[in-house]
């Protein structure tokens, strides 16, 4: 027999005491995991019970709905041609916000907003009082052969005023993301503040102002409340799909409202593809 | 040559604050401060990316006014090297370059040719540094404004780069300013150093002169003297010759003796010093550690006894305590071997007057 000491058993020390607030912090996992669930769920049933009900029909119907083919393209052009002109006169406006402090930047900001809050049939109502035949400016245009109310010219200054928002917020900060120094370096490298603009800047925020103008279209392409108060007609999309409803009622509408339900993914698959983005290099 | 004079600017809440120096045409001038001492403010200011509230900036005998970066040939080298993400290796180099002889050149001299079918994403911190310093030296400036240029390079590639850029800083003519936290680095490339800090000049002269004569406590500090103490000097009148080991001549410039009042000791310093109230400072590498009084010409000479040897490599610093005063003396650590140096030895510290600077 081994008479030699035998070591010690270790100490397994105090017995570890479970955490009196674990099962609070399970509880309010649980509870949160709960809440984000039904509101995922809220958001997405709508629009997967309005495709999966009138989807097929409604793909079916482009090509025998002659006044939904028309109206999709309206819906397209008039967005598009909202979007040109946003970006082309946001996009300065976005980066003179991003790189310049300036007395009246915080109120010219908020002005920049306001559309975003204001109720839409109310900035049809703003709209139709500037743009309409007896205001000013809608008289000069209609002197100059110009009608804006109850156009596709109407349905573009009200997409416009909805959805240039949206863009210049994005744009500004896309630009805000890109470090001034790299326009210093290109400045040094002898650019001017123009050219160093359109080699450096442009193509670092170029991401950030594709998706700032997909997110303006997308919003230009949903709109409802300021068009049908500008211009009725011809329909745009949102237009024709109220008008089927109240004409002929929820099976009629119901194509409609599918096919432009489907057409939103389009900018949500872009916008998915742009969001990937590239770290900061330096 | 580039000249500030009274130059106020200000970026966010940071405020330089009246800084003048000069740096002549073909000079090399470091900027020499902490962190947050206005340093890279200072090179955008030259540059042009940052307009004075007040002064003036001179560049190559030109007011610059507010003429734009583009046109005051100045090439910027940021610590992090800001290339442009969306181009190759290649194309950053060739940005604006003045031609292609000097892109060639200039990518070759700072070794990133290889380098030039690469994404700017795959490249390492200091393959970055001088890939940005090819681009600013391919488009030939006339100034070269380098902000912690070599900081990310490892110590073999920063002593070529360095050697590398003073060598084309000489053959182009170049007038240089680089901004540096490290001074050993701004006595290795400097023909002039501009200590700065809370947005202001502390000091300016040759990196000899400053790293010899800080005008302050603080510039000593900053630069490393680790002997520095609070005072009153007296007047000795004239300083006998054999105070000035090997300078008499300096005594024909106004130099005299003085007799430095600190903590019980009394230091003795020569120079154009003034009396009262001070500081006096010591290089510890000034300061010679000997086992018993061996004769020499130095005039401070304190007995004291080792309390703390610290070995950093080749040197050692060694604190002796003298009569309650720590004195720190660096020594080649071979000596401290042979001298068998180590705590609660009783040693004799010495050093010349010349030694001691006051301010």
């Amino acid at each position: 027999m081994n008479d030699a000491p035998r070591p010690a058993a270790k100490d397994p020390g105090p017995p570890l005491r479970a955490d009196p607030h674990r099962g609070a912090q399970r509880l309010a996992s649980v509870v949160a995991a709960l809440a984000g669930s039904l509101l995922l769920l809220f958001l997405a049933a709508p629009i997967a019970e309005l495709v999966s009900a009138g989807g097929a029909e409604g793909l079916r119907r482009l090509g025998s709905d002659a006044e939904l083919r028309s109206s999709l393209l309206l819906t397209a052009f008039t967005a598009t041609a909202a979007t040109l002109v946003g970006v082309v006169c946001g996009t300065p406006l976005a980066f003179v916000l991003a790189r310049r402090e300036f007395p009246g930047r915080a109120v010219l900001s908020a002005v920049l907003d306001l559309p975003l809050l204001v109720p839409h049939p109310v900035a049809g109502i703003a709209l139709l009082l500037l743009l309409g035949r007896e205001s000013a400016v809608g008289g000069a245009a209609l002197d100059l052969g110009l009608r804006i109310v109850g156009t596709p010219l109407g349905i573009i200054a009200a997409m416009l005023f909805v959805s240039a928002p949206l863009f210049v917020s994005g744009a500004r900060e896309a630009f805000a993301k890109v470090d001034p120094r790299y326009e210093g370096v290109a400045r040094t490298l002898g650019d001017p503040p123009w050219r160093a603009f359109r080699r450096v800047t442009l193509p670092l925020a170029g991401r950030g102002l594709l998706a700032s103008a997909v997110v303006m279209w997308a919003r230009a392409v949903s709109e409802f409340g300021a068009i049908v108060i500008l211009t009725y007609n011809p329909k745009v999309a949102s237009v024709l799909s109220y008008d089927r409803f109240t004409s002929f009622g929820l099976s009629e509408a119901l194509p409609v409202a599918a096919v432009l339900a489907l057409l939103a993914l389009v900018p949500l698959t872009l916008l998915r593809a742009l969001r990937t983005s590239r770290p900061d290099e330096r | 040559m580039i000249r500030l004079e009274g130059v106020t600017a200000r970026k966010g809440r940071f405020r330089l604050d009246g800084v003048s120096f000069e740096v002549r045409r073909g000079e090399y001038g470091v900027v020499i401060g902490p962190a947050g001492s206005g340093k890279t403010t200072l090179l955008e200011v030259v540059a042009g990316l940052l307009a004075p509230i007040g002064g003036r900036v001179t560049l190559s005998g030109v007011e610059m006014g507010s003429a734009p970066p583009e046109s005051r040939g100045v090439g910027l080298v940021y610590q992090h090297a800001f290339l442009f993400p969306h181009l190759t290796v290649r194309a950053n180099v060739a940005y604006g370059a003045a031609d292609d002889g000097t892109l060639r050149e200039a990518a070759d001299r700072m070794g990133v040719t290889a380098l030039f079918g690469r994404e700017v994403r795959g490249l390492s911190g200091g393959e970055r540094q001088l890939v940005a310093l090819a681009r600013a030296l391919a488009r030939r400036p006339r100034l070269l404004l380098l902000d912690e240029p070599f900081s990310a390079l490892d110590p073999r590639r920063r002593t070529l780069i360095r050697r590398e850029v003073r060598a084309l800083h000489r053959e182009w003519g170049l007038t240089t300013l680089q901004v540096t936290h490290d001074f050993a680095e701004a006595g290795m490339l400097g023909d002039q150093a501009i200590l700065l800090d809370g947005g202001r000049v502390l000091q300016a002269g040759t990196p000899a002169e400053v790293f010899r004569r800080p005008a302050s406590p603080y510039v000593a500090e900053f630069l490393g003297a680790e002997n520095i103490f609070s005072g009153t000097a007296r007047d000795l009148g004239e300083a006998a010759p054999d105070w000035v080991d090997g300078r008499p001549a300096d005594l024909a410039h106004g130099h005299r003796a003085f007799a430095f009042q600190t903590e019980g000791l009394t230091l003795y310093a020569v120079g154009d010093f003034a009396a009262g109230a001070g500081h006096a400072v010591i290089r510890a590498e000034e300061i010679t550690i000997a086992r018993d009084h061996a004769h020499d010409s130095a005039r401070n000479r304190f007995a004291g006894r080792v309390t703390e040897v610290a070995s950093l490599g080749a040197l050692t610093r060694v604190t002796v305590d003298v009569r309650g005063t720590p004195l720190i003396a660096a020594l080649t650590t071979r000596s401290a071997h042979e001298l068998a140096i180590e705590p609660g030895l009783a040693v004799v510290a010495t050093f010349k007057a010349m030694a001691v600077h006051l301010c």
